[in-house]
């Protein structure tokens, strides 16, 4: 990918700054970032935690307000998107209705954008399958475990085919192994579907791994301290994680961290 | 499955039944012909001569219970409905809630025992005194609960509703109403037993039927009419405990996913 490349923007984040008040402090979360996000691309928010990742990423959802600065999305603003459905977002948590069963809580923004119902049981099994949870379709969600329940937060995220999707450290209470295996699987679905994702993690090679560009935010105020071009080339398969080029990013990265 | 359910939930009920009976029957021989009380049948009665009025009087029973069970059922419907309402009003508007929560409050605090017959004189006719007392007792508890149910909401579980812009109307049918079910149902449970105590205390002040009535009627017959008195306390309780356990019922059927219906053990 050069810099000559004519691309979309799709989130353009221009100075935003964002400070919580609180009754006794003060916490100025994010200072001054700008970012440009391209249609299409597969972005990560890495920083360790208290940088204002988070915060990041509810802004551009249209969650909360900056206190300062501009936000575009898809050339108008966050409201906008929001209001046309285009986000799909995964929490920390995985924000389970307790009275939905596990096709219910899936089907959930499908019922919310008013699809009909027929249409709804058509997508429920490739969504289910997408996240291999075919055999749980009737259960309540305390009947999974906290793994299985974050991936049926993602086939929630993904059943609307959002333009833009937004994740908060969706595996980061999962196993090492899934982890890895969610990755690979995450790629292979938005290779199909090929919307934007802002990625968020604390993990290096997992945001290499996946990322066309990694943005390192520093903490304390929360600032974007560089921006790294992540060149590997697609489809990423796991024999990658042992490649030498993905070593010399990790260290590249690594390095982002040193300097602050 | 169903062998464990009776090990751990009907049997150990049963064994508890049988001992209550048991200990009722002693304690009534010990009234009556160890300490010889004066009444002492009044005191404790034996069940057996108990269960021959039974036999002789069930029609009655069942007749006057059901008078007084349906007018405190349809009190409580009354008073369930209007809780809710208030409920979401107040949920919806701090404003309404100001307004009307401390009336809310201070209206439980006036008498069941004078406002029965206060209602009673402004209405005059005993079946809808019944019906408003009934509901009056349901609106309180059934409102406060409701009210804490709505707002148990958690706050990602509304931004979820907010990110896919959702309507307030679709926010309260699809997240907020069916998280204030477990909330709503143990304020009906509370109420039920009420509704019908409240029921039977307006009969007590008058009426023409109802297992209230019956019970004021054979109270004042005095000692001989003592085992009929005793069926018609019995029978009060027991219309207050099938409004319960109704309830707890539908609650089941409603509200699968609670935690205390959650089946523990291996899955499947
Ligand atoms: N609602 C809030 N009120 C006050 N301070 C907050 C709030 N949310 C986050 N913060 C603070 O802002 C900073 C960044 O938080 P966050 O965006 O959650 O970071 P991250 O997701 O990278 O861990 C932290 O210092 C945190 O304590
Ligand atoms: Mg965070």
């Amino acid at each position: 990918m050069t810099t000559t490349q004519v691309y979309t923007p799709e989130i353009e984040l221009d100075h935003v700054s964002m400070r919580y008040q609180t009754e006794k402090s003060e916490v100025l979360a994010l200072e001054e970032v700008t970012v440009d996000i391209r249609k299409g691309e597969f972005v990560s928010l890495l920083g360790p935690s208290g940088c204002g990742k988070t915060t990041l990423l509810r802004i551009m959802a249209d969650l909360i307000q900056p206190t300062n600065g501009e936000i575009k999305i898809a050339g108008g603003t966050a409201k906008e998107a929001r209001l046309a459905q285009k986000y799909g977002i995964v929490f920390q948590s995985p924000v389970l209705y307790d009275w939905r069963k596990i096709k219910k809580n899936i089907l959930l923004p499908l019922e919310m954008m008013g699809v009909s119902k027929e249409e709804r049981e058509k997508r429920v099994d490739s969504l289910l399958g997408l996240v291999g949870l075919s055999d749980f379709k009737e259960k309540y969600p305390w009947q999974l475990s906290g793994g299985m329940q974050q991936r049926v937060a993602i086939a929630r995220a993904l059943a609307i085919e959002p333009e833009i999707l937004l994740m908060d450290e969706p595996f980061s209470a999962l196993d090492e192994f899934s982890r890895e295996r969610l990755n690979e699987e995450l790629l292979s679905i938005w290779s199909k579907v090929n919307n934007t994702v802002v990625f968020v993690t604390h993990s290096i090679p997992e945001a290499i791994f996946l990322s066309d560009r990694v943005f390192v935010l520093s903490p304390h105020p929360g600032r974007l301290s560089a921006v790294v071009e992540i060149p590997l080339p697609r489809p990423r398969t796991k024999e990658l994680r042992n490649s030498k080029e993905f070593y010399d990013l990790i260290s590249v990265i690594r390095d982002c961290f040193e300097g602050v | 499955m169903r062998n464990s359910l009776l090990k751990n939930r009907v049997a150990p009920a049963a064994v508890w039944f049988v001992a209550i009976l048991i200990g009722w029957q002693c304690l009534s021989w010990l009234f009556l012909e160890v300490l010889e009380l004066p009444l002492a049948q009044s005191k404790l009665p034996y069940l057996h001569e108990l269960t021959r009025t039974l036999l002789d009087y069930a029609d009655v029973l069942l007749t006057e219970g059901a008078v007084t069970f349906s007018n405190a059922a349809l009190g409580f419907l009354f008073g369930a409905i209007a809780g809710i309402l208030l409920a979401i009003l107040m949920s919806i508007s701090k404003w309404v809630e100001q307004l009307t929560f401390p009336y809310a409050v201070a209206s439980q605090m006036i008498p069941i025992l004078g406002l029965a017959p206060i209602v009673y004189g402004i209405v005059h006719d005993d079946q809808i005194s019944r019906i408003l007392i009934a509901a009056y007792i349901t609106f309180f508890p059934v409102s406060l609960n409701m009210l804490r149910g709505l707002r148990s909401a958690e706050p990602s579980a509304v931004e979820l509703m907010y990110s896919y812009a959702a309507k307030p109307w679709v926010i309260y049918w699809k997240l907020r109403l069916p998280a204030a079910l477990p909330g709503l149902f143990s304020g009906l449970k509370i109420a039920a037993p009420l509704a019908v105590t409240g029921a039977i205390l307006v009969e007590l002040m008058g009426a023409t039927q109802g297992i209230g009535v019956i019970m004021l009627r054979n109270l004042y017959y005095g000692p001989s009419h003592n085992y009929m008195f005793w069926l018609t306390v019995i029978t009060g309780a027991f219309l207050g405990i099938i409004s319960y356990l109704l309830i707890s019922l539908f609650e089941r059927i409603l509200t699968p996913w609670q935690p205390e219906f959650r089946k523990t053990g291996g899955e499947d």
